[in-house]
């Protein structure tokens, strides 16, 4: 079985006591633990401004499976940030420094992941994991 | 103050992939556009659902827009095939099973609360009422134009607030979601006004048309029973 394994801690002193969060998870396929994620896609990319980029395009085999989407801004400047949108729904903001990481289910062909910079070119750091992907077949 | 966001992802050589990976981030949150930590936080809450009715589990409108809010979720069950999915509105985010959690930038898109004010005029007596929102104001002894609309903006209503500006009311929903438009007119069956001589109440909406929020983050649990934990980071 494909392990893959996504922890996190979130910590801090913004309140009078203590606060520490941690979480981890096995990515695993959609209602298993018989069987792990096996499928992975990751890059770095540019991202200039202007334009509404696909991230990630959706396809119709990735309906209500587990798909995880990591997503770091690597901008070192605090003001640059990229919304995150997915099939014309603002999810948010990252901004240089942030990171996120979130489940994407792929409701129809329409629900890519897309990215849009501002401020500056944002450069950015992602991985996919998934199940049911099938490579397009060659058009040319 | 400072918060710590730190993710690592890995997976055994021979397992994902051939060899061993290691992918490990820290972020600090902070405010939009600054390196000032975010300063709020609704803290660590836990819910447990009893049906599979959909629910909103933070309103947009209760939050600044466009801020770098970002909102810790996770599904605490233990049972495998157990999930809820995480909506923006009414845009399928994705499925959270047993264990997942995630960490989401939220945009927090407000929407435009719907509101109309209410002019009071001529003469109103000592028992002459208005009613609205399930609340009824009757005028006491101080009988005046003036008092009515004072009286009015200072009772607690539960879906909108009121304010007063001479003999004029300006009523706002709380909640952009409530897309109820009120009747207007000085006889308005949604702003009911009932008096001994001519005093009048004329309703009249406040340009502008309502919308409803269109970036609550709502729950759809996949199973009755479903318990999740969350926490939302604010500016």
């Amino acid at each position: 079985m494909a392990t893959t394994t996504a922890a996190v801690t979130l910590s801090s002193d913004l309140l009078s006591g203590s606060l520490s969060v941690t979480g981890t998870t096995t990515l695993m396929k959609a209602g298993t633990t018989a069987d792990g994620l096996n499928q992975m896609r990751m890059g770095r990319n540019e991202i200039p401004t202007g334009t509404s980029f696909d991230l990630l395009d959706a396809t119709a085999a990735g309906i209500d499976k587990a798909n995880k989407v990591y997503i770091s801004n690597e901008s070192t400047d605090t003001s640059y940030y990229v919304i995150i949108i997915i099939d014309a729904k603002v999810i948010g903001r990252l901004y240089g420094g942030d990171w996120m990481f979130l489940p994407w289910n792929m409701d129809d062909a329409t629900h890519d992941l897309e990215l849009t910079s501002y401020v500056g070119t944002n450069t950015i750091e992602w991985v996919k994991f998934h199940e049911n992907e099938t490579l397009t077949t060659q058009g040319d | 103050m400072a918060i710590t966001a730190s993710i690592t992802l890995t997976s055994g050589a021979n397992d994902l992939v051939t060899d061993a990976l290691a992918l490990a981030t820290s972020s600090s949150l902070s405010k939009a556009g600054a390196t000032t930590a975010l300063s709020n936080t609704t803290g660590l809450a836990r819910k447990t659902t009893t049906t599979t009715d959909q629910f909103i589990l933070l309103n947009a409108d209760n939050f600044t827009a466009d801020k770098a809010h970002k909102l810790y979720i996770k599904n605490t069950s233990t049972v495998a095939d157990q999930f809820f999915t995480i909506h923006i509105d009414d845009e399928k985010l994705g499925l959270m099973y047993a264990g997942d959690w995630a960490l989401i930038p939220w945009a927090a898109t407000n929407g435009v609360k719907a509101a109309f004010t209410v002019t009071f005029a001529a003469t109103w007596a000592t028992a002459d009422t208005a009613v609205f929102d399930g609340v009824t104001i009757a005028l006491g002894s101080t009988a005046t134009t003036a008092a009515m609309a004072i009286l009015v903006a200072a009772a607690r209503y539960p879906n909108f607030t009121a304010t007063v500006n001479g003999s004029v009311v300006t009523f706002t929903a709380k909640d952009s979601n409530d897309l109820s438009l009120i009747e207007e007119g000085a006889a308005s069956d949604d702003y009911v006004i009932t008096t001994n001589g001519n005093g009048t109440g004329t309703v009249a909406r406040v340009a502008g048309t309502p919308v409803a929020s269109a970036n609550d983050i709502k729950i759809t649990p996949g199973q009755a029973v479903n318990t999740i934990e969350y926490m939302l980071f604010y500016e």
